[in-house]
């Protein structure tokens, strides 16, 4: 009798906690394309100072960069006026690099994904492969922990079987309003590698969005990278003709 | 001459065929150390050569650190000043100033991360055989400003040939965007597959604008007149650069530093060496042990006899090992001079290794090898047979105490 009743309680119960464990993975991967999605919105007009610190010099770099939706974004220097007009195209998965001085376009071959970018901490494949994290990977949530009064997830993301990723695992922190502060990533045995963390939470283009974001390598203390977004505005829509090779090495803009 | 000596060398040759083969495997095996030795150190120095002349050159003065990380901050901020000590140096043959980068080559439909190297056309000429290497075009010339070599391999990779156009794009010095198109002049083999996959050479003072070195350059290559005379060098430019003022400071780096894995292809292949040469000398000390024994057996009524009349044991041994000795002996010498002799014509005229030269080629040698008559390599083999021989008779030699002059005597 009390068998039975163990059996008729526990039954529900575990298809219960199997439910709420799969409502949890849904809720950290919708949690991470809102994240994903809060960050780029339909598509974007930004101004971003650049600061490449190292032990023994600095630079600085303006960049305005458009992007529209997941996967295509332009970037063009327009300081310091040296590099005046440099600009890297994003599609899909591709990159191409422009230089006005010798007036090419360069296509970046798959074995330099991995590069920095520009001499900074990000490398290319951060540019390139920002849907990625949404496609690649399964997240789930493993704790929580508050920021200015609101909840922040910590989610876990371990990459797909036989996912194209360079990372062994990433570990991301996202605020209740989807705002992501930091990102960690970690190679295949689990060591962190570098870290991006946001800061200055602020009204940028109409919403509350991190003014900084710095990037930095975790074995070296003294070398980072900072995006620091000197304007900002999100539109419903950017056209087309704004992401190809020839608006690329238009220098109009 | 003392009784025992003229003793010894009578009873050497009272068995004269026995004492000429074991002359003649003394002879041989010597010979053939010698020769072997030469030939090895030969190939060593050939090899070290070679190698360094591809690109490395004997001795490189970098910035600390360089060597590791490649990183285009650390510069040698003022070459000329350490080409200054170079020049005050005894035993440089000649310099030259290096810069690189890692760049993006491309060519209409590819792309390929290579290192791009700035060098001074006149001056390199004298440190490497790079001008040597070049199979389609030409060597770039003083006055060349946008015009490159390129490695065989990337060529073949870009799609490229000489007079088509490369572009680069790179990262300055001040970690602006460095960008410029070249011009193929030449293509050039070195044999090294890493080499001339991803490597192109330009004129330096074109690569210290474009990359905005400011006159810097990442390395000083040096060559000795001799491999000798390396480590000479090296004490000097240290001691010289040690002056020089410098942000990240600079050291002197030799070839073995510059090429471990050199170095370490070299004691393997004399490691292995080293192990036939024991088995040789092992067998040599054999047919020793052997020919002794022999004598003792055979002649062991004459030794009772020479004890009954009272010769001490201990002198019977002396004689022993002046005989073994005598017979070494005359074999090393005659060994050494005919191995030098074999060894000296082949140092003129060189050995014909075309067969190999694939594997060779790594190193970059090819066609022919000398090998080096050296104090060392005509001492060491024969000295090592001298020592193993020895104790090879000593066994013979002090088998004589356990005999007793009475049973000796009537011994068969």
């Amino acid at each position: 009798m009390t068998k039975k009743l163990i059996t008729a309680l526990c039954l529900p119960l575990s298809i219960i906690i199997a439910l709420y464990g799969n409502v949890r993975g849904q809720d950290a991967q919708a949690l991470v394309e809102a994240a994903v999605k809060y960050y780029r919105g339909e598509a974007s007009v930004s101004t971003v100072e650049m600061t490449i610190h190292r032990p023994d010099w600095e630079r600085v770099m303006t960049i305005k960069a458009w992007t529209k939706g997941e996967q295509d974004s332009l970037f063009r220097i327009i300081a310091p006026p040296k590099d005046h007009g440099n600009g890297t195209l994003k599609k899909g998965r591709e990159m191409w690099m422009y230089n006005p001085k010798i007036n090419r376009v360069i296509k970046l071959p798959p074995s330099m994904m991995s590069q920095a970018w520009m001499g900074s901490d990000f490398s290319n494949n951060d540019l390139s492969k920002t849907d990625s994290l949404i496609k690649d990977y399964c997240h789930t949530i493993t704790g929580t922990e508050t920021h200015d009064g609101k909840n922040v997830y910590i989610i876990k993301s371990i990459p797909k079987l036989e996912a194209p990723v360079v990372w062994g695992m990433q570990k991301l922190k996202i605020r209740e309003d989807h705002i992501l502060l930091s990102q960690a990533f970690f190679d295949e045995d689990l060591k962190l590698v570098k870290a991006m963390t946001s800061q200055q939470i602020q009204m940028l283009g109409g919403k509350l969005f991190p003014r900084v974001w710095k990037m930095q390598k975790a074995d070296a203390k003294d070398e980072y990278t900072e995006l620091s977004y000197k304007e900002l505005t999100f539109e419903q829509d950017l056209p087309d003709r704004l992401f190809t090779l020839s608006s690329l090495r238009s220098p109009r803009r | 001459m003392s009784i025992d000596v003229k003793m010894a060398w009578r009873n050497i040759w009272r068995n004269p065929r026995r004492t000429i083969l074991t002359i003649s495997a003394v002879a041989f095996a010597s010979l053939l150390l010698v020769f072997m030795l030469s030939f090895q150190f030969g190939s060593y120095e050939a090899m070290i050569n070679s190698s360094v002349k591809i690109h490395t050159g004997h001795l490189q003065v970098q910035a600390k650190g360089y060597q590791d990380k490649r990183s285009m901050r650390l510069v040698v901020p003022d070459p000329v000043a350490v080409g200054g000590i170079l020049d005050k140096t005894e035993g440089v043959e000649a310099y030259a100033f290096r810069a690189n980068a890692f760049s993006l080559a491309s060519s209409k439909e590819r792309t390929y991360g290579i290192i791009v190297t700035g060098i001074d056309p006149v001056r390199e000429a004298k440190v490497s055989t790079l001008e040597k290497m070049i199979r389609q075009g030409s060597f770039l010339s003083e006055g060349d400003i946008d015009q490159a070599l390129v490695g065989k391999l990337l060529a073949e990779n870009l799609q490229v040939g000489v007079g088509d156009e490369l572009t680069v794009l790179g990262q300055g010095h001040d970690g602006s965007i460095a960008a410029t198109v070249f011009k193929i002049k030449g293509i050039y083999s070195s044999g090294i597959d890493e080499f001339d996959r991803f490597s192109i050479h330009v004129p330096l003072d074109n690569f210290q604008d474009v990359y905005a070195m400011r006159g810097a350059v990442h390395e000083v290559v040096a060559v000795g007149k001799s491999l000798k005379g390396v480590a000479n060098i090296k004490k000097a430019a240290q001691a010289g650069i040690e002056k020089i003022e410098s942000k990240h400071g600079l050291v002197a780096l030799d070839w073995e530093e510059l090429m471990p894995g050199l170095l370490q292809a070299i004691e393997m292949d004399l490691v292995g060496g080293l192990i036939m040469y024991f088995v040789l000398i092992l067998v040599v000390a054999f047919s020793i042990l052997n020919t002794f024994l022999m004598a003792i057996f055979e002649r062991t009524r004459e030794f009772g006899v020479l004890m009954a009349i009272g010769t001490t044991p201990g002198r019977l041994t002396k004689l022993l090992l002046i005989e073994s000795m005598s017979i070494t002996m005359v074999g090393l010498v005659a060994g050494i001079i005919v191995g030098s002799l074999i060894t000296w014509y082949f140092q003129v005229h060189g050995i014909d290794i075309s067969g190999t030269s694939e594997l060779l080629a790594q190193y970059g040698i090819s066609g022919r090898m000398y090998p080096r008559l050296s104090l060392l390599s005509v001492s060491i083999g024969p000295a090592a047979v001298l020592l193993i021989t020895f104790l090879a008779a000593l066994y013979p030699a002090l088998k004589v105490w356990a005999l007793r002059p009475v049973e000796a005597m009537t011994a068969v």
